[in-house]
């Protein structure tokens, strides 16, 4: 309705023009009446006839011609208000895609064959950190680090050779700060007007997915290469089709080329057969009982070398891959020879210092075996004179024999604890009581005891299940803490010098504790004593309680020193309990 | 030396000697109370100091075989400890290796004899014998010495006056001037003297004054 005053406006000057018209003849024939020559009657009514039919006519014209204009006005502001809606909808459609295209989150540019900017959304230019006018006109690579700038340009020349088909890529782009975002862009050329081509480009903002994906790719990446480092594979075992889905390492450590899956029953026959039973035995019971499962075997490669492997697998269900069991394997074959070989340096050390123990006790042991030798002579001549009676007393001469045997087989034994302990003994772990271990090292100490004046209190529980472990070993550790016990009470002259063994049990394990009312162990040296090496003593050599250390850790205990509430220190070592029997 | 032991009940009051053996060792204390047997001797073992001391022993000639490292207490201390208890039996010690200044400390408290392990069984027989025989003697002696005592005991303060003036060797004149008595009064104190000490001569009783350790002193008056 903006045009209706200029249409009231039109009309009235219409209104105007005719009536100023019909007063102009009439004024005209007025003046021709009164100025004309010899106004006559006729004349004189023709013209005043005239002037009333000219007013009548200029009434009657103004009459049609205002009725003619009404119509054409009402036919004007009908033709007004429709061209107005139209503009109106262009208009509005015309904002909306303009809205549309300007916030819209995709960033849309038009760049021209030479790759200078046409046109951008307000959004595509703020998410570069520009404004619009920063950009038109500008060269497009502007937004492209250098290092992305060749592909961009040729992917704009990839367009332009295909008009009309529409491309696609992911390209990195720099902002005007500097920082970067990855686009996907899908742009297409055409054709303008003027036969320009030019290319329309629509890109969205993957920077987040990009940096999932790259971190996913590092994290695979790391992984292999944890994978690598740490010699140690992963697997998964589809159970039903008995196929094993392995990463790369796996493969490694297999020797097998790398393919998405591989036949268990071809990794079997990797196994070293030795093992291969144990193997099967152990994934058999892990499958039918649908558990986790841990296993150590050997591999025989194609070349003949053994590899040490150590898998550990848990059970999944997860019914869309179809996988049974998800594990790890690694390669230890270094760690086991690193192991071997402190196994055999610890061993050889271990025997040094026995034979060094053993040293030692000499005195002692020399007592041992002249103990039951001096009763084997006295008793061989006793026999003589029961036999040189008359008659024999041969009652008394069997009896007599039979004490000879039994002490002669007691300083057997003496010499032959000896001669172990002295012997480079291989780890042989065998099902034993340690009360007996105990009192076969009280044998040898006896006489040291005795020496140094020190009590023995034995409290040794019966019934305490045996332990899988090596006699030797075992051994030593006990002369270790024992001698330890009676060199720390040597300087005591104040108190009876008593050193306690004692073994008790729980559940899991039996403790073995050596408890004596020596020196005592001063707080800062707590955590040292086990060191190798270190020592307080004059002529010590600091290895006994590594030693003692290492040996139980090897058999599943620990080792540990504890001062005592009153004077003197403890020494007490637990190692699991074998109660199944044997291994 | 015939036959078997007697059963320790008949033996307790039996003059038949008895070796005593303390080792804490069970094999060396068998076979030398076997060795023992086999040639007739009575022999009693213990396993400790400890438990010697808790029997009775027997009043008869003895001897102890003695381990010189013994468990708690050491040979050598018990062997003192003994000392001090005025227990006095010969002491025969049994010695490992190494054990020479021990041997020696223990000759020197009057162990009759030492013998290492492991030894010949006849030097321990010798050993033994020669132990109980010097036991028997001093038990003799000690015998004697208590008779000697008993007697003594029976004489009046006067007698024993004159018992020690006589055994210095004074005659009967310097006697009564010494205690101022008549001489023949001397005379009938010695006659007393000689008969209740039951002595054959005055040098018998000159030895049985010395061997109750009476000298002159004990026979003059106290100022
Ligand atoms: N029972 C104890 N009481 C007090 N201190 C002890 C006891 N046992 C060990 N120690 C301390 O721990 C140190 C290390 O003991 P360890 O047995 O390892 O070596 P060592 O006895 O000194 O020498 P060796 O190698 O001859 O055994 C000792 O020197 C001592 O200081
Ligand atoms: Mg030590």
């Amino acid at each position: 309705m903006m045009r209706n005053p200029a249409i009231r406006s039109w009309r009235a000057a219409e209104q105007w023009l005719l009536g100023s018209m019909a007063l102009a003849l009439g004024a005209a024939a007025g003046i021709w009446l009164l100025l004309g020559p010899a106004p006559t009657t006729t004349p004189y009514f023709i013209a005043i006839t005239l002037l009333v039919a000219s007013l009548a006519a200029s009434v009657i014209m103004m009459g049609l011609v205002g009725r003619s204009s009404r119509q054409m006005e009402a036919l004007l502001q009908g033709r007004a208000s429709a061209e107005a809606r139209a503009i109106e909808t262009l208009r509005n459609s015309e904002a909306q895609w303009k809205e549309v295209f300007e916030h819209n989150p995709v960033m849309y540019f038009m760049v021209d064959a030479t790759g200078t900017v046409l046109s951008v959304n307000t959004f595509g230019a703020a998410q570069l950190g520009y404004s619009v006018d920063e950009l038109l006109g500008q060269s497009v690579l502007k937004v492209f680090p250098a290092e992305e700038r060749q592909t961009a340009q040729s992917n704009v020349a990839v367009c332009l050779g295909n008009i009309g088909r529409t491309h696609s890529w992911e390209i990195c782009k720099i902002r005007k700060d500097g920082s970067t975002l990855w686009v996907r862009e899908n742009a297409k050329a055409v054709r303008l007007m003027n036969d320009q081509p030019i290319v329309l480009i629509a890109c969205e903002d993957i920077t987040e997915r990009k940096q999932a994906e790259n971190a996913l790719r590092q994290s695979e990446m790391y992984l292999a290469e944890a994978q690598r480092l740490s010699h140690t594979g992963s697997f998964g075992w589809r159970a039903g089709s008995d196929e094993l889905i392995w990463s790369e390492e796996t493969f490694r450590i297999f020797g097998f080329d790398k393919a998405p899956s591989i036949k268990r029953a071809t990794v079997i026959q990797r196994i070293h057969p030795d093992d291969r039973a144990r193997v099967l035995r152990t994934t058999k019971r892990a499958l039918s009982e649908w558990k986790d499962f841990e296993h150590g075997y050997r591999l025989l490669m194609p070349d003949g070398s053994v590899k040490h492997v150590h898998a550990r697998a848990h059970a999944v269900k997860d019914t869309s891959s179809g996988i049974d069991f998800v594990g790890a394997v690694s390669d230890v074959t270094a760690r086991k020879r690193a192991e071997v070989e402190l196994h055999e340096a610890q061993a050889s050390l271990a025997h040094v210092t026995r034979v060094t123990a053993l040293g030692e006790l000499a005195a002692s042991i020399a007592h041992e075996v002249n103990q039951p030798l001096a009763a084997v002579v006295t008793n061989a001549a006793a026999c003589q004179r029961w036999l040189d009676r008359e008659p024999p007393d041969l009652k008394e001469a069997r009896a007599t024999v039979e004490s000879i045997i039994r002490d002669g087989n007691r300083a057997g034994e003496v010499i032959q604890r000896v001669r172990a302990l002295v012997n480079k003994a291989t780890d042989q772990k065998t099902a034993i009581h340690i009360n007996d271990v105990i009192n076969e090292v009280i044998s040898l100490v006896q006489h040291q005891l005795l020496s140094h004046q020190v009590m023995l209190r034995l409290e040794l529980s019966p019934d305490l299940p045996l332990v899988l472990a090596d006699r030797i070993q075992l051994q030593q550790v006990i002369l270790n803490l024992v001698i330890n016990g009676i060199e720390a009470m040597q300087p005591v002259t104040d108190r009876p010098r008593e050193l306690v063994i004692r073994t008790c049990q729980d559940e899991t394990q039996i403790m073995v504790t050596v408890k004596d009312c020596g020196v005592g162990l001063a707080t800062e040296n707590l955590e040292r004593l086990f060191e190798a090496f270190f020592t307080t003593k004059p002529r010590g050599m600091g290895m006994g309680l590594s030693i003692c250390r290492s040996i139980v850790g090897a058999h599943g205990g620990r080792l540990s020193a504890s001062a005592n509430a009153g004077p003197g220190a403890t020494f007490q070592f637990s190692l699991p309990s074998n109660q199944e029997g044997a291994p | 030396m015939t036959g078997r032991p007697a059963s320790p009940s008949t033996l307790a009051t039996a003059e038949e000697p008895v070796v005593f053996v303390i080792d804490d060792d069970p094999s060396v204390r068998e076979a030398l109370s076997n060795l023992f047997r086999s040639v007739g001797l009575r022999a009693e073992a213990f396993g400790s100091a400890h438990e010697f001391l808790q029997c009775k022993l027997p009043n008869v000639p003895s001897c102890l075989i003695l381990d010189i490292r013994l468990p708690r207490v050491s040979g050598l201390d018990f062997q003192a400890e003994l000392a001090k208890a005025d227990i006095h039996i010969p002491i025969i010690f049994m010695t490992g290796h190494g054990d020479i200044p021990m041997t020696v400390r223990a000759m020197k408290a009057g162990a009759v004899d030492f013998l290492t392990k492991p030894f010949r069984d006849q030097d321990m027989l010798d050993a033994v014998t020669a132990a109980i025989e010097r036991d028997r003697n001093s038990r003799d002696e000690a015998k004697v010495l208590a008779n000697l005592h008993a007697l003594f005991a029976t004489l009046t303060p006067r007698e024993r006056q004159v018992m020690a003036l006589v055994t210095a060797g004074l005659m009967n004149k310097q006697i009564a001037a010494e205690i101022g008595v008549a001489e023949i009064t001397v005379k009938i104190h010695r006659g007393h003297i000689m008969r209740k000490m039951a002595a054959k001569s005055l040098p018998d009783l000159v030895r049985m004054a010395e061997l109750l350790g009476i000298g002159p002193a004990s026979g003059r008056p106290q100022t």
